[in-house]
């Protein structure tokens, strides 16, 4: 995507943009990173009754490098991290995080010696899910306010480069 | 059963026979036996453990060949508990079931600080190799005799016991300065 970048904004980025963003959003396929009692919902989320394969997400793989969407669902240890951090750096861009849950988002009920408090100390999160365990209707709501910030998105700016502006503070 | 013998037995309650046996095989180690509740638990010393817990494995009555469960308990914040035990601090809890007679035994070994180590019982019973893995991490208990002794909930270069009661729940800034095992990553 390196022509884009010089043409700046105009009609013909604006389309490309409006075909990749739709192509990108209407087929994420989550890998699910379920540790504890939110993988449960997750399971219900993805199962047949409030089936999210309705939403693009059909081909659940638990193979990162063939996912774009991670869901972190459940507790983290302090022992887990460095497996979610390798697992998450083999995701190949672009990816998005769903931080699913009270435990993901900031450690919930456990505030102890062993757990992570929020897993975004770690890895960028786009979307938090609040809940214990949030039902399968909020993990969609999730996953729909992720395709509504993908359609937001802009090819003529590198994605890694806004992520590193974002965390330093010199987005523009 | 004639009337008289019934009324005999309900009056005095006699010891449930594994505990006869113990006391007459290893009198001096058998500390206490508490029937509570139906619950049956027997404290016994620590330099015999291993000879007791073998013996309930295969020679008593019943026979306790499951070990349901090893774990261990800090008593140092009961006094009464302390004074009684010759300030032991921690105790090292078998749990036994019997599959013939479903019934439940539950071992008890008093463990000083100063020495804080027991006798392993892998060479019983094999799923003991995790368990007291278990109690090695969570309170520092040393297993003599254990193939494998190291640390299985925690990251391996933890520090500090986390179920003794002088660890604070949150820790000692272990997750804070957590470093990913940068050697590894």
């Amino acid at each position: 995507m390196g022509l884009e970048s010089k043409l700046g904004d105009s009609f013909i980025t604006t389309t490309i943009d409006k075909v990749v963003n739709w192509g990108r959003k209407n087929s994420l396929w989550p890998m699910p990173f379920g540790t504890a009692c939110c993988a449960i919902e997750m399971m219900a989320t993805l199962a047949t009754k409030f089936d999210l394969s309705r939403f693009g997400a059909e081909a659940i793989r638990f193979s990162p490098r063939q996912s774009d969407l991670m869901i972190v669902s459940g507790r983290i240890s302090i022992k887990m991290m460095p497996v979610l951090r390798k697992i998450y750096d083999q995701m190949p861009e672009p990816k998005w995080v769903i931080s699913m849950g009270a435990c993901a988002s900031c450690g919930g009920v456990f505030d102890t010696y062993t757990l992570v408090q929020g897993v975004d100390q770690f890895i960028p999160v786009d979307i938090y899910v609040p809940g214990c365990p949030p039902r399968p209707e909020d993990l969609i709501d999730a996953v729909m306010q992720i395709q509504k910030l993908i359609g937001d998105e802009t090819v003529s700016v590198a994605r890694m480069t806004k992520r590193e502006e974002i965390s330093q503070g010199t987005l523009g | 059963m004639s009337e008289q013998q019934t009324a005999a037995e309900v009056a005095e309650p006699q010891e449930p026979i594994v505990i006869q046996q113990l006391k007459e095989k290893f009198t001096d180690h058998i500390l206490t036996f508490i029937d509570q509740r139906s619950e049956l638990s027997v404290i016994v010393s620590k330099d015999a453990s291993f000879e007791i817990l073998e013996f309930l494995k295969a020679g008593s009555n019943p026979s306790y060949d499951f070990l349901v469960d090893v774990t261990a308990i800090d008593y140092s914040q009961m006094e009464d508990v302390l004074v009684e035990y010759d300030y032991a601090r921690f105790m090292v809890i078998y749990h036994l079931n019997s599959f013939m007679t479903n019934e439940r035994l539950r071992v008890k070994v008093p463990v000083n600080e100063k020495e804080l180590t027991i006798k392993s019982t892998v060479a019983l019973w094999k799923s003991a190799d995790w368990l007291e893995r278990e109690v090695y991490d969570m309170f520092g208990i040393n297993f003599d005799g254990h193939p494998n002794l190291r640390r299985i909930l925690m990251p391996d270069d933890f520090e500090g016991f986390p179920l003794r009661k002088d660890y604070p729940l949150r820790g000692r800034g272990e997750r804070e300065k957590f470093n990913f095992g940068r050697e590894n990553v």
